[in-house]
C-alpha cells in the first residue's frame, strides 16, 4: 500500500513537532502507520489542513545546519539568533546579490536575491556555491613562516615584527623601489584605495593589480578613444540591443548570469554573433558563429568596416558630428581590409563578413561586447580601438541598447582599477604628476613634502611603476638596464594568484632569488607551494624569507564593489573572520605601524574593532573615496545612499536600472531617479543627488538624469580639425549646445557662472579645475545650474595618434604559427625603458622566425576560463562543491589534430612551447577549437611538469583540486601601452604521454 | 468554399507582398523573418532523416528533432563528471529496449515492467505452486520409505565428515540466501502490512547486506559440494529405468523403489540440472549483482539483465531444492539422518540404492571410507529413529 | 492541487551548473552524489545544447514502482519523496529510472551502496518538517517554507522552472511562442506519460 503524503505543514495533527520528541519513536510510529490499513490516502488528504505555499510561519525560521564551521561553534537547532546579511558574489564582475543567513555567527544558508536588478535571483555554479567560504576549510588559518623548505606556524606580532623589520632593511639599502606591491581586484573599494595609499606613503609607485593581465588594454585604448575606460552601458540594457556582437568574449562561461539579460533579448528578436577562434557555449546561443584565428581581431573588425563603408551603412551624421579621424580609418580600411586580406588573416570568408557586417548595421542598436580574447595580446590596445571605431561608425556609442559593452574580469576590478593600486596613476586615475600628488595630499590630511621624502626621489613620483606582468623581470634583469636604481628584493602577493602571470618557469626563478616573499590571502596555496618547491639551487637566495598572512574574505568584512556596468554595491559583513585572518585593512594598517606611517594612514578614519583589535572603518575610507576622486564620478556615492539601495533592490527597474521612485523606509531617503547602485560617474557631492550614469556619453538625457557626451580630455583642436562635438550634438537641455572644453576656475568666470558658487566654494574653487575643486562647486553649477558636462564635449577619437599606432594596425603575435603573416605584418620595435624596463618585440619575433618554431609548435595555444573556477582558482578549487564538476586539467584539441598525433580521447598528453616548459594534462579531443588551435582552462596550479606539489602546501591549505598551470608554458609578449601580457596567442606542441 | 478547386495551387499573394523587407535604414528586423527563397523543403533531401542535428540546424534553424531523437534512444552527452565517478550521468534518458515480456520503452520502465509484471506475480506463484505440490503430496502420501537410516546390521558410512560439512555449509548459505532473497522480492506483500516500514525496512535491509555476503560463500560451498559428488553422479545402470519407474512412484509397483547406485536419477537430476546448470546462472548472475565480477560495466542495462537472469534462476533453483529439501527433511525416511551423521543402516541402503548396497555388501565400495579417528562422533546404529 | 514539476529550457541553459551547486549548498550534498547534473548534447558543435536533470518526480514513477520495500510515497503536489530509514540501498529504483536520479553515496563490491539519495524537489522527506533528523537525511524543506526549489530558484538564465506544472507550462510556452522555437519540453513524455499534466490514477506497485 502506498500513501500520499503531503510534504507541507500538513501533518500538524499527526506528526510530533520537530523538538521533545526521539527521532527513533517518530520514525518508529512511521514505519507503523505504513502498516496500518487504516490510514487511507483521503484521511491523509483530509489531515492536510493547510496548503503548501502558506509556509511554515513558525518553523521557517527553524533553520538547521549540519556542522559548526570553524572549531568552537556550536551547533544548534532553531536555538540561535538569525539574521540575513546582503552581500555580493565575490567572484565575477556581474555583481549577482546573495542573501546569506547567519545563525549564531554561522553562516547556515544562502537564499536568492530575486529583487536584485542585476541578477534577479540567478547564480552561476561559483555565486550559489559562495556559502563554503563560511566553511574555510582549506583556508590558510594561521600566519606561517617558510622554515627549512616547510611551512611552520608563527604567531601574528612575529609575522608582523619579522616582515616589517626586513622590509625596512631592504628600504635601508636598496630604497622603497625595491619592494613590489601586489595587490588585488578582489579587494573591496576601500581597501583598493588603501591599498594605494599605503603603497604611497610606503613611497613608491611599484603596485599593480588584476586589471593590467585584463582589462588595462581597454581601459587605456577605450579612455583614449571617448573619455573614461569603462563599459558603456550595462547586462540590462542589453535587453534594448538588436543585435549583439561578442568578439573574445565567452559570456556563458565567464559571465554566466549576464546571458539573463542577453536570452531575454534575445527571444525579444536580438541576433546575436558570436566571433572567437572557439565554438563556445556562448557561440552555441548564438545566430551566427564566425570562427577567426586568435589574435586576427583587427583584421576581422576591419573587414567588417570595409563592407559597412562599402555599403554606406555607417551613422555619416554622427561621426560628423561626433567622431575624430574616422575619414582617415576609413580610407585605411577600405584599401587595406579587402576581403581577400581579410580571410587569408582571419580566416573569414566574404560572405559570412558581409552578413555579420549587415545583421549589426541593420539592426541598430547594435552592441559590441568583448573581454579577453581582444585584450590579452601584444596589440590588445589596438584590438579594442578597432572596437570601439566599428561602434563609432555604427554611430551607437551613447545610446541605450549599443555601446562598448567590456564585461570586466574579478567581482572588483572595476573599483580597483578605478581607485586601487595602479603604477601609473593615483586613485580616480588621477596621473602621478605633481598636482595629483599633491590634491590628495591635501586628501589624505598630510603634507605634500612629507609625501615626497618617502619617495627615493622627486623623479621616482612620477615614473610609472613596473607592472605585475613584469615584476619577475624587475628581479631578473640586468640591473643597468632597468629604468629604476634597485632591482626588486621583495615582493608581496596581496590577493593575487601566481599563475596567472606568463612565464612561470622564469617565475620560479625569481621567486627563488627574492630576499623577502609575502602572502596575504585566504588561499594563498599556489604561489605558497611555488615558493616552497624546490628550484634551482643557484637561484636560491640563501637570505630569503617566506611569510603567510591569513586575509579575510570580503563576506568577513563590509565595503563596497563596483560592477561591470560600474554600480557599486555595499557588501555587509557576513561573519567573523573565520580562524585567525584579519580584514585587509586591518593588515595594511597593523603593518604601516610597524612601518612607521600608521597615523598617517588612518588620518580620516574612525576605527572599530573587530576580535578586539582596531580597524579603519570602510565607510570613513569610502567617504574619503568621495571627496577626492571627483574624475569619475565616485563622490556621490556615500555610504548611506549607496545602503539604502542595498536596502531597496526591487525598487529599481530590470531593463533600465532606474528607480520607480520611493523612500527607504529606514532612512527616508529619497529613490527617485537614482539609477541602481549610482553607476560612476556619478558626479559631484551626495547632496547634489547626481543619479549615477547608466550609460555613458547618452545625448539623450540631461546630464542630471546621467546624460553626458564624449569627453574633452585630448585639446580642442588638433593639426586645424577640431576635435570638440559639433554644434547641436550637446547632451539634452545643455545651456552650451556647442562643443566645448572642460570646466575650471577660468571658463567659469568666462561664462559669468563663477558667481553662482557659494563663498565657501569659491574659496576651494579658485585656481581649481573641476577635477580638483574639493568643494564640488564647480560641478554643481555646471550641471545642475546649466546642464552642462564638466568634462566638456568633445569628439571621440578614431585615430590615437599618442598611441603606437594611432590607427590600429594588425600585428601578428611574437609566437606565431604563421611566418607568412609575420612577414606581413611584423611586430613593433624593441623598447627601452618601457614601465621601467627593457621591452623585447622584434628581437623575439626575428629570432622565432630564424629559428622556426613555427614548425617546432605548429598549433596555436590559447586559454581562458571554465565557469566552476575563477582566476588562478585556489579559492573554487577549494570548494568541493566546485572541485566535483572540474577535476581534472586538460587541453582541448581537434580530433584532426589529436589524430596526427596518435591521441585519443581521455588521455595524457605533454603539452611543450618554446620556453621549455612542458605540461601534463588530460587530452579533450572536440571540434570546439579548429584543427590548428589548442585551448586550455588556466585556473589550475598544484602540479609542475608532471609532478604534484602537495608535499610543498603549507599544512590542510592545498585545494582539493589540483593541475598544471598552463602559465608554467606561457611566453613573452607584452602590449605596446600597457605591458598586458599576450596570453591568448602563442604556439605550443602536443604529444601523447607514454606512461 | 470551392471544394473543386482543391487540387489549384494556392493563389499567389498580391504582388509586393511577398517582397523582402528591404534592408534600408537602420530599423530592427525580426529574426524569424524567414526570406523567402526559392529552395526546395528541406526535408525532400533523401538524407533528410539521417541528418545530424547541425545539418539539420543549417538546413532549417531551431529544429532540433535529431538531437531529441538521439536523447530518446539513449544518446549519451557530455558531463563534467569523470567516466570513473559517474559512468552513465551523461546520458538523459535510458535507450528503449523491449525485453521479453515489456514495450518498448525506456530500459528501466521494461526491466520494471518485466519485474513486476512477470517475474514477481509468476515466480511467486510458481513457488507457492511447488510448495503447495509438495504438501499436497505430503499428505496424500507420507513420508516415502519404510525404513530409517538406523535399521539394520551394518552400519555404512554414507556420507564422510568431509561431505557433510560441505553439503551443510553449502546447505545453509542457499537458505540463509533463499529467505533473504524472498524476503527482498516479495516481503513487501506478506512482512510489510505486518511488520510496517521501519521493522520491514531494518529487517530487509539486515537479510539484503547477509545476502550479498553470504552469495560469494555459497559459490564457494556449491564448488565443492560439486566436486566432492561428481564421482557418483555420473550416468549409470539403472539410471533409465529408475527414470521410467518415477523412481517408484508412479507405476503398479508403487512404494518399491527401483535399485540405484549410491545416488539415484532423481538425485542425479537435481545435481547437474540443480547444482550444475542453475547453480551456474544463480552464482554468476549473483556473483555479478555483487560487482564481484572484473571486467564487467557494471551499468544500469546490464543489471538490468544480469537481475533478470538471476531472478530466473533462483526461483527455478528454488523450486527444484524445495523439492529437495522435502525429500532430504520430511519426504524421506532417513535421508536427513544420512547426511545429518553421515550413516546409514543396511535396510535403508537396500531400500533406496540397491545397486550401492550390493558394492558394499561384495566389497567393491568400503562400508567406512573416511578414517575411524575422523568418524570419531559417528553414532551407534540402532539409536537413531529418522 | 498544484502538481510540481521541472522544466528544463534547452534554449537559455548554458551549463553553468549553478543549479548543481545551488542543490549542494542548500542540502549540503556530499561529493559524489549529485541530486541534479547537466548533460550537453553535440558539445562542441553547431547545435550544442544543454540540459539540467534531476528526478522528474514522475507520475507513474517506475523507482517506486520496484522498490522492494515500498520506501517510496507521493506528496500531494506529486513529489516522490522516499524514507531513508526503511531504504534497503538495492539500487533497483536507480535501474529503473529513466532519468539516472537515484544516486548512492558509494558503489562498492559485495552491493554495497548505503541509503539512497535523490533530488525531493526540495520538499524534505518523511520527518517533521524543518527538523534536524529531516535536514540530516534529505536536505532542506524548501516547499514547506513556501520556497521553490533551490536550483530553479538560482538558476543564472532561468532555463530551469519548477512548480506547478501548469504554471511553468504557461511561462515555457510563452517563451516559446515569443522566439518561434525550442518547443521542446525535455523528459515530460517520458516522465509523466502523454497526459503529461494529471496527477496519477494512483501508483502500482
Ligand atoms: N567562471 C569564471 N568566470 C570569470 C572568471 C573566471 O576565472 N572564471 N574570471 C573573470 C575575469 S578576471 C575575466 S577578465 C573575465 C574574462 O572573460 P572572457 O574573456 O569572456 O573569458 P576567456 O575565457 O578568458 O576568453 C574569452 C574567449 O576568448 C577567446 N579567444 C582567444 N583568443 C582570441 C582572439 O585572439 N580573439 C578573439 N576574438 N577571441 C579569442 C577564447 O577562445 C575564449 O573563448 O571573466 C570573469 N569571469
Ligand atoms: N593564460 C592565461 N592567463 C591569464 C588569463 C587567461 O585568460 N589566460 N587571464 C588573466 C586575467 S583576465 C586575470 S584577471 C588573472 C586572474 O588571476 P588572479 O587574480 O591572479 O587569480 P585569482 O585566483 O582570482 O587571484 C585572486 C586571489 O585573491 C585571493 N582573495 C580573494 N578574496 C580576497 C580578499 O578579500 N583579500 C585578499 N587579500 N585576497 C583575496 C584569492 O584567494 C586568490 O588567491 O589571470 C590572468 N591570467
Ligand atoms: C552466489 C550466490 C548469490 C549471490 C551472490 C546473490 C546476490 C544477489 C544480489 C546482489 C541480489 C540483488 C539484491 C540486492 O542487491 O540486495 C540478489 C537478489 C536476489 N537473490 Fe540472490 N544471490 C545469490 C544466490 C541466490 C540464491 C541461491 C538465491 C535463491 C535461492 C537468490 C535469490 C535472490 C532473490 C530472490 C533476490 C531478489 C530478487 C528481487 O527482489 O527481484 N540469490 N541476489
Ligand atoms: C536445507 C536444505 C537442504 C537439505 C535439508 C538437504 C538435505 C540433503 C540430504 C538429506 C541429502 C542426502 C540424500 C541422500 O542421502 O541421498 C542431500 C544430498 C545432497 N544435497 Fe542436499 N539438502 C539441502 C540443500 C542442498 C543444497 C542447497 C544443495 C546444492 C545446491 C544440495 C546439494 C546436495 C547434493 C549435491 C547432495 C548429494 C546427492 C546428489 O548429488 O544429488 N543440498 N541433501
Ligand atoms: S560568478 Fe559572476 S555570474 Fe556567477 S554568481 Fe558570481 S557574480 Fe554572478
Ligand atoms: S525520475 Fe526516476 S527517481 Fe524520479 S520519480 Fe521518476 S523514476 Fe523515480
Ligand atoms: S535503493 Fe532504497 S529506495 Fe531504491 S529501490 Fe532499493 S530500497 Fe527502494
Ligand atoms: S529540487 Fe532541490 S533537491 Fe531537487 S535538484 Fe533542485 S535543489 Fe536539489
Ligand atoms: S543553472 Fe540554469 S543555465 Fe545553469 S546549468 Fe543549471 S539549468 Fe542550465
Ligand atoms: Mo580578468
Amino acid at each position: 500500500m502506498l500513501l500520499t503524503k503531503k510534504s507541507g505543514a500538513a501533518e500538524a495533527g499527526m506528526r510530533p513537532p520537530a523538538s521533545g520528541r526521539s527521532p527513533f519513536l517518530h520514525s518508529l510510529q512511521r514505519g507503523l502507520s505504513n502498516a496500518l490499513p487504516t490510514m487511507d490516502r483521503r484521511a491523509f488528504l483530509r489531515r492536510s489542513g493547510l496548503g503548501v505555499g502558506v509556509g511554515l510561519a513558525a518553523s521557517q525560521l527553524v533553520l538547521v545546519k549540519k556542522a559548526g564551521a570553524a572549531e568552537g561553534r556550536s551547533v544548534g537547532v532553531g536555538a540561535g539568533k538569525i539574521e540575513v546579511k546582503r552581500t555580493v558574489c565575490t567572484h565575477c564582475s556581474v555583481g549577482c546579490a546573495i542573501d546569506a543567513v547567519v545563525e549564531n555567527g554561522v553562516w547556515v544558508r544562502q537564499e536568492p536575491v530575486f529583487d536584485s536588478p542585476i541578477n534577479l535571483g540567478a547564480h552561476c555554479a561559483k555565486g550559489a556555491a559562495v556559502r563554503e567560504h563560511g566553511h574555510g576549510e582549506f583556508r590558510l588559518r594561521y600566519p606561517m613562516k617558510l622554515v627549512n623548505g616547510k611551512y611552520e606556524r608563527i604567531s601574528w606580532d612575529t609575522a608582523l615584527n619579522e616582515i616589517s623589520a626586513k622590509m625596512l632593511e631592504l628600504r635601508k639599502a636598496s630604497g622603497p623601489d625595491s619592494v613590489y606591491w601586489i595587490g588585488s581586484s578582489k579587494h573591496s573599494n576601500e581597501q583598493s584605495y588603501l591599498m594605494r595609499k599605503f603603497v604611497s606613503f610606503w613611497g613608491s609607485n611599484n603596485c599593480d593589480h588584476q586589471a593590467r593581465i585584463c582589462h588595462s588594454t581597454t581601459v587605456a585604448g577605450v579612455a583614449n578613444t571617448w573619455g573614461y575606460g569603462a563599459m558603456t552601458n550595462s547586462y540590462n540594457d542589453m535587453q534594448n540591443s538588436k543585435c549583439a556582437l561578442y568578439i573574445g568574449s565567452n559570456a556563458a562561461e565567464a559571465h554566466p548570469v549576464s546571458m539573463l539579460h542577453m536570452l531575454h533579448s534575445k527571444e525579444n528578436g536580438c541576433k546575436m554573433i558570436v566571433v572567437d577562434p572557439r565554438f563556445t557555449r556562448t557561440a552555441a546561443k548564438a545566430d551566427e558563429y564566425v570562427r577567426i584565428r586568435s589574435g586576427s581581431d583587427i583584421p576581422f573588425l576591419f573587414g567588417l568596416l570595409h563592407h559597412i563603408f562599402k555599403n554606406g551603412w555607417e551613422d555619416k551624421k554622427y561621426i560628423n558630428d561626433r567622431v575624430y579621424g574616422m575619414e582617415d580609418v576609413r580610407k585605411e580600411v577600405l584599401e587595406k581590409w579587402t576581403p581577400d586580406k581579410v580571410e587569408e588573416a582571419c580566416g573569414v570568408p566574404e560572405a559570412q563578413m558581409f552578413k555579420v557586417a549587415q545583421m549589426m548595421a541593420m539592426n541598430r542598436p547594435s552592441t559590441l561586447v568583448w573581454c579577453m580574447g581582444q585584450t590579452q595580446h601584444s596589440i590588445g590596445n589596438a584590438m579594442v580601438r578597432a572596437s570601439c571605431i566599428v561602434q563609432l561608425a555604427l554611430g551607437n556609442v551613447g545610446v541605450s541598447g549599443g555601446g562598448a559593452n567590456i564585461f570586466r574580469g574579478h567581482d572588483n576590478v572595476q573599483g580597483a582599477t578605478d581607485i586601487g593600486p595602479n603604477p601609473d596613476s593615483l586613485p580616480g586615475y588621477y596621473g602621478i604628476v605633481e598636482g595629483s600628488w599633491r590634491h590628495f595630499a591635501k586628501a589624505w590630511g598630510v603634507d605634500y613634502d612629507w609625501i615626497k621624502a618617502r619617495f627615493a626621489n622627486v623623479g621616482m613620483m612620477s615614473k610609472p611603476g613596473i607592472t605585475v606582468s613584469r615584476w619577475i623581470d624587475g628581479v631578473m634583469e640586468k640591473n643597468e638596464l632597468i629604468d629604476q636604481d634597485p632591482n626588486l628584493r621583495a615582493v608581496v602577493y596581496w590577493g593575487h594568484a601566481p599563475n596567472s602571470q606568463t612565464r612561470g618557469l622564469e617565475m620560479k626563478r625569481a621567486m627563488d632569488m627574492l630576499d623577502l616573499l609575502v602572502v596575504v590571502d585566504p588561499y594563498p596555496s599556489a604561489t605558497a607551494a611555488m615558493a616552497a618547491m624546490p628550484g634551482r639551487p643557484e637561484d636560491l637566495n640563501k637570505n630569503r624569507a617566506v611569510y603567510l598572512l591569513p586575509a579575510a574574505t570580503q563576506f568577513e568584512t563590509s565595503g563596497s564593489v563596483t560592477a561591470s556596468n560600474r554600480s557599486l554595491q555595499w557588501r555587509e559583513k557576513v561573519i567573523e573572520p573565520l580562524w585567525e585572518s584579519r580584514t585587509d585593512h586591518m593588515i595594511m594598517y597593523q603593518l604601516a605601524e610597524k612601518l612607521g606611517f600608521g597615523k598617517e594612514l588612518v588620518k580620516n578614519y574612525k576605527m572599530q574593532k573587530v576580535k578586539g583589535m582596531d580597524e579603519p572603518l570602510p565607510e570613513d575610507i569610502l567617504r574619503e573615496v568621495n571627496k577626492s576622486c571627483w574624475s569619475i564620478g565616485y563622490t556621490g556615492q556615500s555610504p548611506e545612499r549607496l545602503k539604502s539601495h542595498m536596502r531597496n533592490m526591487a525598487n529599481f527597474d530590470v531593463k533600465t536600472l532606474k528607480s520607480k521612485g520611493g523612500k527607504d523606509p529606514v532612512t527616508g531617503y529619497d529613490l527617485t531617479g537614482d539609477y541602481f547602485g549610482l553607476p560612476w560617474p556619478c558626479y559631484g557631492t551626495p547632496e547634489l543627488k547626481h543619479p549615477g550614469s547608466p550609460n555613458l556619453y547618452d545625448t539623450s538625457k540631461h546630464v542630471m538624469e546621467g546624460g553626458g557626451n564624449f569627453r574633452a580630455n585630448f585639446g580642442v583642436e588638433r593639426n586645424g580639425v577640431n576635435l570638440l562635438a559639433e554644434d547641436g550634438s550637446a547632451s539634452k537641455g545643455a545651456d552650451i549646445q556647442t562643443g566645448y572644453p572642460e570646466f575650471d576656475h577660468v571658463l567659469l568666470k568666462k561664462l559669468g557662472w563663477w558667481d553662482e558658487l557659494t563663498d565657501v566654494e569659491k574659496a576651494l574653487a579658485e585656481g581649481k579645475n573641476w577635477k580638483t575643486d574639493n568643494s564640488g562647486g564647480i560641478i554643481r553649477v555646471t550641471m545642475k545650474n546649466h546642464g552642462c558636462h564638466v568634462f566638456g564635449n568633445a569628439k571621440a577619437r578614431a585615430v590615437v595618434w599618442n598611441f603606437p599606432d594611432g590607427i590600429p594596425q594588425h600585428r601578428e603575435a611574437l609566437y606565431s604559427t604563421r611566418p607568412d603573416l609575420v612577414a606581413k605584418y611584423p611586430t613593433h620595435d624593441d623598447k627601452k625603458a618601457f614601465w621601467r624596463l627593457p621591452t623585447l618585440y622584434k628581437t623575439i619575433q626575428d629570432k622565432n622566425l630564424a629559428d622556426k618554431v613555427a614548425t617546432k609548435f605548429p598549433l596555436i595555444l590559447t586559454s581562458g576560463r571554465l565557469t566552476e573556477y575563477e582566476g588562478g582558482g585556489d579559492e573554487t578549487r577549494s570548494n568541493p562543491w566546485l572541485a566535483e564538476l572540474q577535476q581534472e586539467a586538460f587541453v582541448e584539441i581537434n580530433p584532426k589534430a589529436a589524430g596526427e598525433r596518435g591521441i585519443r580521447n581521455g588521455e595524457r598528453v605533454w603539452v611543450s612551447t618554446p620556453t621549455g616548459a612542458r605540461i601534463n594534462v588530460q587530452a579533450m579531443l572536440t571540434e570546439r577549437v579548429g584543427p590548428d588551435t589548442c585551448w586550455i582552462p588556466f585556473h589550475f596550479a598544484g602540479r609542475w611538469q608532471g609532478a604534484d606539489l602537495l608535499a610543498y602546501y603549507p599544512n590542510g591549505a592545498a585545494p582539493v583540486v589540483r593541475g598544471e598551470a598552463v602559465n608554467t608554458a606561457t611566453t613573452y609578449g607584452y602590449d605596446s601601452v600597457t605591458m598586458m601580457q599576450e596570453t591568448k596567442t602563442t604556439i605550443c606542441n602536443v604529444e601523447r604521454a607514454v606512461a | 468554399q470551392d471544394k473543386g478547386r482543391d487540387d489549384l495551387p494556392p493563389p499567389a499573394p498580391a504582388a509586393g507582398a511577398s517582397a523582402a523587407p528591404q534592408p534600408g535604414g537602420i530599423q530592427g528586423q525580426n529574426i524569424f523573418d524567414v526570406k523567402p527563397e526559392v529552395k526546395p523543403d528541406a526535408s525532400s533531401d533523401p538524407k533528410y532523416l539521417e541528418q545530424s542535428n547541425g545539418e539539420r540546424n543549417r538546413v532549417q534553424p531551431g529544429n532540433n528533432a535529431p538531437m531529441w531523437r538521439g536523447v530518446a534512444a539513449g544518446r549519451e552527452g557530455f558531463t563534467n563528471y569523470p567516466k570513473s565517478e559517474a559512468p552513465e550521468a551523461g546520458v538523459l534518458i535510458q535507450p528503449p529496449v523491449q525485453y521479453p515480456g515489456s514495450r518498448l520503452t525506456t530500459a528501466g520502465e521494461a526491466w520494471r515492467q518485466v519485474r513486476n509484471v512477470w517475474l514477481i506475480p509468476y515466480g511467486g506463484a510458481l513457488l507457492l505452486i511447488v510448495l503447495g505440490a509438495l504438501a499436497i503430496f505430503y499428505f496424500a502420501k507420507g513420508p516415502i520409505g519404510k525404513h530409517g537410516a538406523g535399521e539394520g546390521q551394518l552400519k555404512i558410512e554414507r556420507f564422510t565428515p568431509f561431505e557433510r560439512s560441505a553439503h551443510w555449509a553449502n546447505a545453509i548459505a542457499f537458505t540463509i540466501l533463499m529467505v533473504s532473497g524472498l524476503v527482498m522480492a516479495f516481503g513487501k506483500f506478506f512482512l510489510l502490512p505486518v511488520m510496517g516500514g521501519l521493522l520491514f525496512g531494518w529487517l530487509t535491509y539486515f537479510l539484503k547486506t547477509l545476502h550479498n555476503f553470504t552469495g560469494p560463500l555459497f559459490t564457494v560451498s556449491l564448488i565443492i559440494v560439486f566436486v566432492v559428488f561428481l564421482r557418483d553422479n555420473w550416468p549409470q545402470r539403472g539410471d533409465l529405468n529408475w527414470l521410467l519407474k518415477g523412481g517408484g512412484l508412479v507405476g503398479k509397483s508403487t512404494n518399491h523403489e527401483p535399485p540405484s547406485h549410491r545416488f539415484n536419477a532423481g538425485e542425479k537430476i537435481v545435481f547437474w540440472g540443480g547444482v550444475l546448470v542453475l547453480g551456474f546462472f544463480v552464482v554468476s548472475s549473483g556473483l555479478a549483482m555483487d560487482k564481484l565480477i572484473p571486467g564487467i560495466n557494471y551499468d544500469r542495462q546490464t543489471m538490468q539483465i544480469i537481475h533478470m537472469f538471476h531472478y530466473v534462476s533462483t526461483a527455478l533453483m528454488m523450486c527444484m531444492f524445495f523439492g529437495h529439501i522435502y525429500i532430504g527433511t520430511i519426504g524421506m525416511r532417513g535421508a536427513y539422518t544420512a547426511m545429518r551423521r553421515g550413516y546409514v543402516g543396511e535396510e535403508w541402503a537396500k531400500e533406496h540404492h540397491a545397486y550401492w548396497y550390493e558394492d558394499i555388501r561384495s566389497g567393491k565400495i568400503p562400508a567406512q571410507r573416511s578414517h575411524p579417528h575422523a568418524a570419531a562422533d559417528a553414532p551407534i546404529l540402532g539409536e537413531q529413529r529418522a | 492541487m498544484a502538481r510540481m514539476k521541472f522544466i528544463c529550457d534547452s534554449e537559455r541553459c548554458i551549463e553553468c551548473n549553478g543549479c548543481v551547486t545551488a542543490c549542494k549548498n542548500e542540502h549540503e550534498i556530499p561529493w559524489g552524489v549529485n541530486r541534479r547534473r547537466v548533460v550537453t548534447l553535440n558539445d562542441g558543435v553547431p547545435g550544442e545544447r544543454s540540459i539540467s536533470v534531476a528526478c522528474m518526480h514522475c507520475s507513474d514513477a517506475p523507482c517506486m514502482a520496484v522498490c522492494p520495500v515500498n520506501c517510496f510515497y507521493r506528496t500531494d503536489e506529486g513529489v516522490v519523496l522516499h524514507d531513508k530509514d526503511i531504504c534497503i540501498g538495492c539500487g533497483y529504483c536507480s535501474y529503473a529510472c529513466p532519468f539516472g536520479a537515484p544516486q548512492f553515496p558509494a558503489s562498492g563490491t559485495f552491493g554495497v551502496r548505503g541509503k539512497m539519495d535523490k533530488c525531493t524537489f526540495c520538499a524534505g522527506g518523511p520527518e517533521a518538517n524543518g527538523s534536524e533528523a529531516e535536514f540530516e537525511k534529505y536536505g532542506r524543506n524548501r516547499l514547506a517554507e513556501g520556497k521553490l526549489p533551490a536550483c530553479a530558484e538560482m538558476c543564472s538564465t532561468k532555463a530551469l522552472l519548477a512548480g506547478d506544472g501548469d504554471v511553468v507550462a504557461d511561462i515555457f510556452r510563452n517563451r516559446v511562442v515569443k522566439r518561434g522555437k525550442g518547443a521542446e519540453v525535455w523528459g515530460w513524455g517520458t516522465a509523466y506519460g502523454s497526459k503529461q499534466a494529471g496527477q496519477p490514477g494512483g501508483a502500482k506497485s
